[in-house]
């Protein structure tokens, strides 16, 4: 009961119901666009068009090991700041979104509606973060293209350095399934749950911090990605390892 | 007559320490209608919750129509199985249609005949937190039935609902109910006496009566109800020594061992202490009796 089966066909009928329901809501839709907006588009946007300023074109000296060689405040974006703003939208918005699907579902008792159905709670707790997953996907991969094409337009960089960005957006992506399913075990209701994203947050933005400062060139990327799997993977056996899907229904 | 539910020497232990079951055993035969009885925390709801398997025993097995849970065969039993869940909350963003056809697909059946038998047509394009609660309860009653289960399993299918509601959903349950192996959990002892020939009662997770219901009632100590125009107090007063009397209105209900010898001896001396008896009726057990008496 506490392992996942391949994907099924009651996994994809509970799926198709998560994502009908997701859609149901426009106002949820179109609020659900603004944290992957403001995160992938508009503050990359933002300090690209300042890092491409002619002010901000001098040369710079760069005094941590991991920055070293970058001689513009263009190669900071890049090397460091873009890949925060990558792992935050790719942990925060497929995990916000499995939180609420995933609690809700208990506050308001409609889980007792799914469970007596022919399915077993890893069905459902597995359909609820697939289609919130394959939502997130949706959402950021068009964000992504526009991510990809000011890059290659507007800097130095190459399709290498886009290849090894997308890399840590799918890990990060990967890992809000171990994230989400944690927290959505761990949190009795939907606060506890919402108090724990956040402060999950701080601690992954340091270590995200370290690692673009310390390992130097596209290793940086790579590193981010292996750190960012092994969390997700860390917290997917602690899940279901120590809390099991019984806590989920008691 | 083949066993459809065996729990045998189950123990379930929750992760909390509290064990809501310790080492029952008992089954249902098929085609039986069972009522399983309790007070809160009895362990009730953990046996629909082993059943449908959502929880694992900590010790022992349970079975579903031969298979034990969670092993090989389960999944296709648990598909001629039905069970409608306790007060579930309702969506506010799913139709009632697509919750039905969802348990439809579950089921790989069509969902036309439980929307017939339930009088569902009309409402199938609200969003289910929008139908009234009996209507509520005849959709997850309609998801239950929609396979035409062998087994149905019930926990407290009118909780929560107003009188109307509810005899509605009674209404719904004794039709359906009828040929199919039934387990229904409730504390509406009216509601188990009408729909059920068998009663189990668990107290602090375990079983302290099992048996079918006319045999429990027979078993349970006869009473008389008296009344007279003094009132239950002075009734009471008399037949102090005679056994347990509890007032009941405007009478008394007292304990016997035969109505037919001790009717008459009751009444020459409530009568010879002056007492204008108006009434003495020999009363049978109830399902109510049966179950205050087993728990206290």
């Amino acid at each position: 009961m506490t392992a996942f089966r391949p994907l099924h066909r009651s996994v994809r009928l509970l799926f198709r119901k998560e994502v009908r329901q997701f859609l149901r809501s426009r106002q949820a839709v179109l609020t659900g666009l603004l944290l992957p907006a403001l995160l992938m588009v508009v503050a990359p946007g933002l300090q690209l068009v300042s890092a491409n300023s002619s002010r901000a074109r001098t040369s710079i000296t760069p005094v941590i090991p991991g920055l070293n060689g970058i001689t513009e405040v263009r190669g900071i974006f890049l090397y460091f700041t873009f890949p925060l703003f990558l792992v935050l939208a790719g942990l925060m918005t497929p995990s916000l979104a499995a939180v609420y699907t995933v609690i809700s579902e208990r506050e308001r008792r409609s889980i007792e509606l799914l469970v007596a159905l022919p399915v077993s709670v890893t069905d459902i707790v597995t359909a609820k973060l697939a289609a919130n997953l394959a939502v997130a996907a949706v959402t950021l991969a068009p964000l992504f293209a526009i991510d990809a094409a000011v890059i290659l337009l507007l800097t130095t960089a190459g399709p290498l350095f886009v290849l090894a960005a997308f890399l840590v957006l799918l890990s990060a992506l990967t890992a809000s399934i171990g994230v989400s399913l944690l927290l959505a075990l761990v949190a009795r209701d939907f606060r506890t749950a919402n108090n724990l994203n956040g402060a999950f947050v701080l601690p992954t933005m340091i270590v995200t911090g370290l690692c673009v400062t310390l390992v130097p060139g596209l290793w940086r990327f790579l590193a981010l990605a292996v750190l960012l799997l092994a969390m997700g993977g860390a917290a997917s056996w602690i899940a279901l390892r120590w809390l099991t899907f019984e806590r989920y229904l008691s | 007559m083949p066993t459809a539910i065996a729990f045998q020497s189950v123990t379930k232990q929750y992760r909390n320490g509290k064990v809501a079951l310790n080492s029952v055993s008992w089954s249902v035969g098929a085609g039986s209608r069972v009522c399983l009885l309790g007070p809160n925390g009895a362990g009730k709801s953990t046996s629909i919750r082993l059943l449908e398997g959502a929880l694992e025993p900590t010790v022992g097995s349970v079975e579903l129509l031969g298979v034990p849970v969670g092993e090989r065969g389960y999944d296709e039993a648990r598909l001629r199985t039905g069970i409608v869940p306790q007060g579930p909350g309702m969506y506010p963003d799913l139709t009632a249609a697509e919750y039905l056809q969802l348990a439809a697909d579950l089921y790989e059946v069509s969902i036309e005949g439980a929307i017939q038998t339930f009088g569902l047509r009309d409402y199938l394009h609200l969003r289910m937190a929008e139908l009234s609660g009996g209507f509520q309860r005849r959709v997850v009653l309609a998801a239950a039935l929609t396979a035409e289960p062998e087994v149905l399993l019930l926990d407290e299918p009118t909780v929560g609902l107003d009188p109307k509601a509810s005899h509605d959903v009674h209404q719904y349950l004794s039709a359906v109910m009828q040929g199919r192996t039934c387990l229904l959990c409730t504390h509406n002892l009216a509601e188990a006496e009408a729909l059920c020939d068998q009663v189990i009662i668990l107290q602090e997770g375990r079983v302290i009566v099992q048996g079918r219901l006319e045999e429990l009632r027979r078993g349970a100590r006869p009473r008389l109800r008296l009344a007279a125009r003094q009132g239950p107090e002075a009734l009471r007063a008399t037949l102090r020594q005679a056994g347990p009397v509890h007032v009941d209105g405007t009478a008394v209900l007292v304990e016997v061992a035969d109505p037919t010898t001790e009717a008459p001896m009751l009444l020459r001396r409530l009568l010879d202490a002056g007492l204008d008896v108006y009434e003495c009726t020999p009363v049978q057990a109830t399902l109510e009796d049966v179950f205050l008496e087993a728990v206290q």
